[in-house]
């Protein structure tokens, strides 16, 4: 509550803990001095004497944010109004006040989500491009100039066209191969109808890692959270084979109080850093969408372990 | 006389069947590179008449290095289309662009002209 003067006139218990200052000690000061920060306290006072002198109340009745200050110095967002009553004929401003802060940083933390996300959807897009382009894209011209030579070769040499075509018949499985590994590592078909085990167990088969699986949920999940758990266990591992030392993993499982926790363990060199092309930060934005939460313990020598977990309605 | 041909290509089987394909229609492929500055060395060293340029080599864009392969035809060639790279193409200085999937004499002799 403030006075014509721009003094403070009174705080509540709520003001004073927002602010770091008892009441006692506001009463009396300018308010301006007190809770306004340096650079907006010449607008606060012209703002006052605007108003009293009859102008327009631009903020009268209205939230507004503004930056307030605390007795220590620090800044405050907050949200504002300020409602202007008569006291015995003269002016009494008070103001409601709401500390925002917590807010603000949700809606950082919402749009550097949202940002990383989209980073790890195109990161995933160029490198499947580069894995179409450097795979079956090679293999398949490959075979069409086989099997051109083939062709001009079937009159005057058969011979040489039949080992050509033995040729191009390789190369074509080879393609096709490649192709399913990459369908794969874009959804597994089977994700989608069997669920997690079947799942699991054949990532588990292609990777030259000998791994042991517990407490796989046996009811299906949400086709979002079972997807989501299948990249995080499926890109750790990757990891593993790719980057630890070692070829032991463990993957839990716990599924209860409506989240399905996740948990994937190795003892091998460890150092993995979130940011060093381990696929980390894309399942970090990607656990983040479901609201859910994944952290990544790793230190040198000690192996790693990337714990996930996701909310999901049981 | 056959026309002699530098493959500069980043992919070891594309040149092996490349250089068996141009080869069993008369070409003769005198070298291999398979980096932009490996094809850059290999063109001034063997003088070859035609060099066939992969638009994406690890080191560089084919349509930079087209410039530094000296006075010969060169060729484009991609495993993707060419229909995005034309302006490219075009102010490269490389004579034109053949699809991987398509090199042969019957694509790559309307670009190279007279012998």
């Amino acid at each position: 509550m403030m006075d014509q003067r721009g003094s403070i006139i009174g705080m509540n218990p709520a003001a004073e803990r927002t602010f770091g200052i008892a009441e006692a000690d506001a009463r009396g000061r300018e308010m301006a001095e007190v809770m306004v920060p340096p650079t907006l306290r010449e607008a606060h006072r012209h703002g006052l004497a605007r108003l009293l002198a009859g102008g327009e109340p631009q903020i009268l009745d209205r939230r507004v944010e503004v930056t307030a200050q605390r007795a220590d110095g620090t800044l405050v967002p907050v949200e504002l109004t300020i409602t202007r009553v008569e006291n015995g004929g003269e002016p009494l401003f008070i103001g409601y006040l709401r500390d925002i802060g917590d807010r603000i940083e949700t809606e950082e933390q919402l749009r550097r989500s949202r940002l990383q996300l989209l980073r790890a959807t195109d990161e995933a897009r160029r490198r499947l491009e580069r894995d179409l382009h450097d795979g079956a894209q090679q293999r398949l011209v490959g075979l069409a100039l086989t099997l051109r030579l083939a062709r001009a070769q079937v009159d005057q040499d058969p011979a040489a066209a039949v080992e050509l075509l033995d040729e191009a018949s390789e190369d074509l499985a080879s393609a096709t191969e490649e192709l399913r590994d990459l369908a794969r590592g874009l959804h597994p078909a089977v994700l989608t109808d069997g669920g997690l085990g079947p799942a699991l167990r054949g990532l588990i088969a292609r990777l030259p890692l000998d791994v042991r699986v517990d407490g796989v949920p046996e009811d299906r999940l949400a086709i979002d959270v079972e997807s989501t758990a299948y990249y995080v266990v499926a890109e750790a591992l990757t990891n593993v084979a790719r980057y630890a030392g070692t070829q032991r993993a463990q993957v839990a499982f716990a599924h209860a109080d409506g989240r399905l926790a996740i948990e994937v363990r190795d003892h091998g060199r460890g150092g993995a850093d979130l940011d060093g092309g381990t696929g980390l930060r894309g399942l970090e934005a990607r656990v983040a969408v479901h609201e859910g939460s994944l952290s990544v313990t790793s230190l040198a020598g000690e192996g790693t372990t990337v714990r996930a977990e996701v909310p999901c309605a049981s | 006389m056959a026309r002699t041909v530098l493959i500069v290509d980043d992919h070891a089987g594309f040149r092996r069947q490349a250089k068996r394909a141009l080869e069993a229609e008369g070409y003769r492929v005198i070298g291999e590179a398979p980096s932009g500055a490996a094809g850059i060395e290999a063109a001034a060293r063997l003088a070859p008449e035609v060099v066939l340029l992969d638009v994406h080599l690890p080191d560089a864009s084919g349509f930079d290095i087209v410039s530094r392969l000296g006075s010969r035809a060169v060729v484009l060639i991609s495993t993707r289309g060419g229909q995005e790279y034309a302006e490219l193409i075009g102010s490269s200085g490389a004579r034109g662009f053949v699809p991987k999937d398509q090199l042969c004499r019957a694509t790559l002799e309307p670009l190279l002209g007279e012998a």
